[in-house]
C-alpha cells in the first residue's frame, strides 16, 4: 500500500482581531476559510472580507469544550492534518434531543478531512465529489460507490447548535440540513441536503483509541455506548469461516469413519436360533456352545432379534470366559408394539462390550417373558470388533455447536445495530401477536 | 485463522472419536465379574445375574 507522507506544514498563521470583542483570531485555513469563530466571544465572523464582518453574535453562556483541542495535529493515512474547526449538531427523535460532534481537519496540500463522534464512536470522513449510483439494498433505496453497496440506515433534520474555529463554508448556528445515512460497515455514506445543494461524504469507522493515537493524545478516549451504525461487527467473516471449517471437520470425520469401517474385523463368531415357550419350566436359562474371540482386547457386540409382536422379551446375558471364569453380565430388553397410531420399540437389540480379551467364551442366556406370552422365536449372534457409528453422529452433532454459536452471536450483533435504525427489520412474531390482540379487542 | 478455538475443539473432538472407536469403548451398561465357578457351564440355573429378577408392569388387574 502506498501512502503519501507529508510532514507537518509550516503554516503561516494569519492573525486578526475580532470586531465584536477585540480578541485576536488566528486563521490556519488560508484562503479556504470563509467563516471564523472568535474563540473569546464566539461571534461568527465573515473571513472572506478583509474587515471581518460579524455574521452572528453568540448570546448564550454555554461553552462546549471539544474533546480534541483546536490546533491539534493528527496523522490520518500517513498525512498530517491540523484541527481547525469544531461544530456540534443536534437532532430530535421521539421528542428527545441528540447531539454529535464534528471536527474539521485541514492539510494545505490534501485539503479537508472531517471527524465525527457520537457516544464514543468515531468516523473519519471525506467529502465526495462523485455522485453515488442509486441501487436497491435491503428492499429500500440505497447507494453504491467504489463497488460497496450502502443500505439506508437513518435520516434526520440536523441543526448546527455550536461552532468554534474556522470553516470553509458559511456556517451559522441554527443552520439546518436534511441528513441521511447509508451503511456498509465499516463505511458510512451520508448525504446532507440544504436548499439547492446535496453533499455526499464517505466515512470510515475508527475506534476512540485509533483517534487518540492519531493525535497522540494523553488519557483515554470517551467510552463507547451501544453499537454504532457502521461499527464493524467483531463476528464479521467468522460465521462463514466457521461453517467452512465445520464442513472440513465433517469430511475428516467421514474419512475416519470409513477407515474404521474398513479396518474393523466385524467378524461374527456365534449365531443361533431359539424358541421361547412360556410356562414350560421355571428355569429358562441355558448356555451356548463356546466360541473363540481372537486378537487383542477388542469390543464384542451381542445382537438379539426376537419375533415379538405387541410384546416384550428380556434376556439376562452373561458372556463368560471358559478358561478364566471372567464374566460380563448384562441385561437387554427387546420389545415391539404397534397399532394404528404407529409403532414403538424394535425387534432388534445390540449391546457392545468394550475391551474383551481374546479367549474361548460362551454365553449364559436367561430369557424372560410374561406368562401369557405366546411362543417366540429369537436369534442371538456375537460379533467381534464392531465399529460404533454413534460416536460419529455424536461428534457430528457436537461439531455444529461452534458455527451455530457464531451465527447466533453475529445475528445478535446485527439485530442490536439495526434496532437503532429508522428502518429496523419488522418482527413478524411481534406483528402477529399485536394483530391477534387487536383482533381480540375487536371481538369484545 | 478466524476460529482457532473451533480448530482446537474440532481436533479434540476428532481425536476423542478416533480414540473411542479405536479402543472400542462403549457406553453400554455391562457389569464385569471376575470370579465365577466353572460349574456354571453345567448348571446355568445356578448363576444369579446382576440384572436377574426382571419384572415389568404389563397392565391388567
Amino acid at each position: 500500500m502506498s501512502s503519501t507522507l507529508v510532514s507537518p506544514p509550516l503554516v503561516r498563521v494569519k492573525s486578526l482581531s475580532c470586531p465584536q470583542c477585540g480578541a485576536p483570531i488566528e486563521l490556519r485555513g488560508f484562503a479556504h476559510t470563509l467563516n471564523a469563530v472568535c474563540p473569546s466571544c464566539l461571534s461568527i465572523l465573515d473571513a472572506s472580507t478583509p474587515e471581518f464582518q460579524i455574521r452572528q453574535v453568540y448570546d448564550s453562556k454555554v461553552r462546549i469544550e471539544p474533546k480534541i483541542p483546536l490546533g491539534s495535529r493528527g496523522t490520518f493515512h500517513g498525512v498530517v492534518y491540523e484541527l481547525i474547526g469544531f461544530q456540534q449538531r443536534t437532532y430530535e427523535s421521539d421528542g428527545e434531543s441528540f447531539s454529535w460532534d464534528e471536527y474539521l481537519l485541514f492539510n494545505p496540500y490534501k485539503g479537508f478531512l472531517y471527524l465525527s463522534e457520537y457516544a464514543g464512536h468515531w468516523n473519519v470522513i471525506r467529502v465526495q465529489s462523485r455522485i453515488p449510483e442509486r441501487i436497491t439494498a435491503r428492499g429500500r433505496v440505497g447507494w453504491a460507490i467504489d463497488g460497496r453497496r450502502f443500505a439506508a440506515f437513518d435520516s434526520m433534520q440536523a441543526e448546527t447548535s455550536y461552532v468554534i474555529g474556522e470553516f470553509p463554508w458559511k456556517v451559522w448556528r441554527g443552520e439546518t440540513a436534511a441528513c441521511e445515512d447509508f451503511i456498509a460497515p465499516p463505511f458510512m455514506l451520508s448525504s446532507e441536503t440544504t436548499p439547492g445543494e446535496t453533499t455526499w461524504s464517505l466515512g470510515e469507522y475508527w475506534t476512540g483509541a485509533q483517534i487518540w493515537q492519531a493525535f497522540k493524545l494523553t488519557g483515554s478516549p470517551p467510552f463507547t455506548v451501544g453499537i454504532f451504525a457502521n461499527q464493524p461487527s467483531p463476528h464479521a467473516g467468522k460465521t462463514g469461516s466457521a461453517w467452512r471449517m465445520w464442513l472440513w471437520f465433517n469430511v475428516a470425520l467421514f474419512a475416519l469413519m470409513t477407515i474404521f469401517n474398513l479396518t474393523k474385523a466385524n467378524h461374527q463368531v456365534f449365531h443361533d436360533d431359539y424358541v421361547y415357550i412360556s410356562g414350560k419350566s421355571n428355569d429358562s436359562s441355558f448356555v451356548t456352545p463356546t466360541f473363540e474371540l481372537t486378537g487383542a482386547n477388542k469390543n464384542v457386540a451381542v445382537r438379539s432379534h426376537a419375533s415379538v409382536d405387541n410384546n416384550w422379551i428380556y434376556f439376562n446375558y452373561a458372556l463368560i470366559n471358559d478358561q478364566t471364569g471372567q464374566t460380563y453380565d448384562f441385561g437387554r430388553e427387546v420389545s415391539y408394539y404397534h397399532d394404528s397410531d404407529g409403532s414403538e420399540g424394535s425387534r432388534d437389540d445390540k449391546v457392545v462390550i468394550p475391551d474383551v480379551p481374546a479367549g474361548r467364551y460362551y454365553l449364559r442366556v436367561e430369557p424372560e417373558m410374561s406368562r401369557s406370552a405366546p411362543s417366540t422365536r429369537y436369534e442371538i449372534s456375537v460379533v467381534r470388533d464392531v465399529p460404533i457409528y454413534s460416536y460419529f453422529w455424536i461428534a457430528a452433532g457436537l461439531l455444529l455447536i461452534p458455527p451455530i454459536g457464531s451465527w447466533f452471536r453475529s445475528n445478535q450483533f446485527e439485530a442490536r445495530r439495526w434496532r437503532e435504525s429508522d428502518y429496523k427489520p419488522v418482527d413478524s412474531t411481534a406483528l402477529k401477536i399485536a394483530g391477534g390482540i387487536i383482533e381480540h379487542l375487536g371481538d369484545d | 485463522m478466524n476460529n482457532p478455538l473451533f480448530l482446537l475443539y474440532g481436533m479434540l473432538l476428532l481425536g476423542t472419536t478416533g480414540y473411542l472407536e479405536y479402543t472400542g469403548k462403549s457406553f453400554d451398561r455391562v457389569n464385569q465379574q471376575r470370579v465365577l465357578p466353572k460349574s456354571i457351564r453345567d448348571n446355568p440355573g445356578a448363576y444369579r445375574s446382576t440384572y436377574g429378577g426382571y419384572s415389568r408392569y404389563i397392565g391388567g388387574k
